[in-house]
């Protein structure tokens, strides 16, 4: 019973992280159109980030957000002008394999840099308290808050601000958001800023929890991809809850099925992914737009 | 009179004359080593010769049919592995040398059997879900393999018996990537691959009109599956050692793709053309500057998205030349005020 509890807390820890990780994919996704296949390495960027502050000046990978977020806003501000608004209104084909390109290029720039070598951060604060016991690790607790502060802020933004009301305007209906007045051109750009920007968030929340090395995206992209169809396009909650499902999921089965490392979790996510594409197209919750782009 | 030679030029590539060029082609390379060459000459001409074929394989599925595999590696480290496991593992064979001929189609049947089975959902999806599915097969596929350790000797890898035959590889190889884009250049004109091209342009239209599409996705993905699974039992037996790292690499995936593309999605001729040119650029370029070689990839990719969509020798489907001969209007009504 207590391994089971201990398992499920462990699986809702890794969903809060999933959750946060999965927003900027999902949102790009239901807003633009667009399946970003370089998701993963923002979040290796992220990552290296958070490592580069702590290791040489000592930041704290959690204080060193007020300085990731803005700096990978701009970034994404800069790609999604200068690239991806190019190809927004082409064929989905050209979006993949731009971003794929990307990809590529992003995590071998990494590799050039910082070579191969797994990048660790270790911060001070690395125990766990034990509540009702159930052992809580502190750092993953931060993160989980941080997380759900996140998804809140986001929230808040797109329902509530000049910005936001756009960008979800432009999401419904590129033509009518057009003619209504709507710079779609910024609201992408700020929209895919933003993305980026909490994706690299969650990748330096990430490396104090797990080793950093310039590989590590496209497995991020694939669980990305999974939790989004899980939970719909674009929805907070939706990224919440599928988030949680497969943290639950994957710990679970490592930790109950005989034989099977973490490693695994990759192919779990990658069979919950078929049978959800199969099953239920429009994702368990529905969302911005249906997954299956027939029904567009 | 630009006009003219890109007619010509499409009629070549579409009419018997195409083909007898590549045989000529195919015949002066079964000529080449009896010009006394070193063995690194005939492995790299091998090399060149897989690259040819996975990338007329990749072009197949992801050109003619219009379902962009980003996993299509997958297939490659599946032949490569039924190789090793059968030479090495298996009782039933004898000699390795034997073993090798005889494990070479079983492993792009059991690549060619994968892609049904895998296929059979994910190609019920349409674009970029199809891509991401497969990439997802891809990723899952190592870890499987990493783990299956009493098969597959899991993170440690299999060692082929070293059997060191480079004219033999040179050989087989050419014959394979002859027979391979020869296949394409029938497919391209046969009705099944004009059934293709529908389903690429319009998938509901052509059900419509009564092309069974679920058929014929499915046996492009396993003509495709089954050569690319015997050039990697090839690949695997040529370089005597396979681990989950070295066989599902994603630069393979990367490599098939940027080589249609460059060629040009979809033609016969492109992907052995963009084949040939990124090898070239490969070893040329930046071959020198160690390391460089994926982040150029990625580079000429996002590149290549941006401003030549449709690859050397590709042809929009509507009407409209080359986009060599395109670029090259552009240029001149830019430099024309």
């Amino acid at each position: 019973m207590d391994q089971i509890l201990q398992a499920l807390a462990n699986g809702l820890l890794l969903g809060g992280f999933y959750a946060v990780m999965v927003l900027g994919f999902s949102v790009i996704w239901g807003v633009m159109g667009i399946i970003n296949l370089a998701h993963g390495e923002y979040l290796m960027i992220g990552a290296y980030l958070g490592w580069g502050l702590f290791r040489y000046f000592g930041m704290d990978p959690f204080a060193a957000l007020l300085l990731i977020l803005p700096l990978m806003f701009l970034f994404g501000y800069v790609l999604q002008y200068v690239l991806i608004n190019r190809i927004v209104e082409r064929p989905h084909l050209m979006s993949l394999l731009i971003t794929f390109g990307i990809s590529i290029a992003l995590a071998n720039l990494f590799k050039i840099l910082f070579t191969s070598d797994p990048r660790n951060v270790s911060v001070t604060y690395n125990g766990s308290v034990e509540l009702l016991g159930i052992t809580f690790p502190i750092v993953k607790s931060i993160i989980f808050g941080a997380a759900l502060l996140c998804m809140l802020g986001l929230h808040l933004f797109l329902q509530r601000s000049r910005m936001g009301k756009s960008i979800r305007a432009a999401a419904q209906n590129r033509t009518a958001a057009r003619i209504v007045g709507v710079d779609i051109n910024r609201t992408y750009a700020v929209t895919a800023g933003i993305c980026i920007a909490i994706t690299a968030a969650a990748g330096a929340m990430l490396s104090p929890t797990q080793a950093i090395f310039p590989f590590m995206g496209p497995p991020l992209t694939l669980k990305a991809y999974t939790i989004t169809a899980l939970g719909g396009l674009g929805r907070i909650p939706g990224a919440l809850m599928g988030g949680v499902v497969l943290g639950v999921t994957e710990t679970m089965v490592s930790r109950f099925v005989p034989g099977i490392g973490t490693n695994l979790g990759v192919a779990i996510s990658f069979v919950i992914l078929v049978l959800i594409l199969i099953l239920r197209p429009q994702g368990l919750l529905g969302g911005l737009r249906p997954v299956d782009p027939e029904a567009e | 009179m630009m006009a003219r030679v890109r007619d010509r030029l499409a009629q070549l590539g579409q009419g018997w004359g195409g083909l007898g060029l590549w045989w000529l082609l195919l015949a002066a390379l079964a000529l080449y080593p009896y010009t006394g060459v070193t063995h690194l000459t005939l492995f790299l001409g091998s090399q060149v010769f897989v690259l040819v074929t996975l990338a007329s394989n990749w072009n197949l599925i992801g050109g003619m049919t219009g379902y962009v595999d980003f996993g299509h590696a997958v297939f490659f480290g599946i032949g490569a592995y039924v190789m090793g496991i059968l030479v090495t593992k298996s009782p039933l064979l004898v000699s390795p040398e034997w073993g090798f001929l005889q494990a070479l189609p079983v492993s792009g049947a059991a690549a060619a059997i994968f892609a049904l089975l895998i296929g059979l959902p994910t190609l019920r999806l349409k674009g970029p879900y199809f891509s991401i599915a497969m990439l997802g097969t891809f990723v899952a596929m190592r870890e499987i393999v990493r783990v299956l350790r009493p098969l597959t000797g899991g993170g440690v890898g299999l060692n082929l018996p070293p059997v060191l035959n480079r004219l033999g590889d040179y050989y087989l190889m050419l014959v394979l990537m002859g027979l391979v884009v020869s296949i394409m250049w029938w497919i391209r004109r046969s009705e099944f691959g004009q059934s293709l091209i529908a389903i690429r342009e319009d998938e509901i239209g052509a059900e419509m009109r009564g092309i069974n599409t679920t058929l014929h996705k499915i046996l492009a993905f396993m003509i495709a599956a089954f050569f690319t699974g015997v050039v990697g039992g090839f690949w695997a037996w040529q370089n005597t050692f396979i681990d989950p790292d070295v066989v599902f690499i994603e630069t393979r995936t990367v490599e098939m793709v940027m080589m249609s593309m460059l060629g040009g999605l979809g033609t016969v001729w492109g992907p052995p053309l963009g084949a040939v040119v990124i090898y070239v650029l490969q070893t040329v370029v930046w071959g020198r500057l160690f390391g460089i070689h994926l982040l150029a990839l990625g580079i000429l990719m996002v590149l290549l998205v941006l401003f030549l969509p449709e690859g050397i020798l590709g042809t929009s489907g509507r009407g409209g030349g080359t986009s060599i001969v395109r670029l090259w209007g552009r240029i001149r009504q830019r430099s024309d005020p």
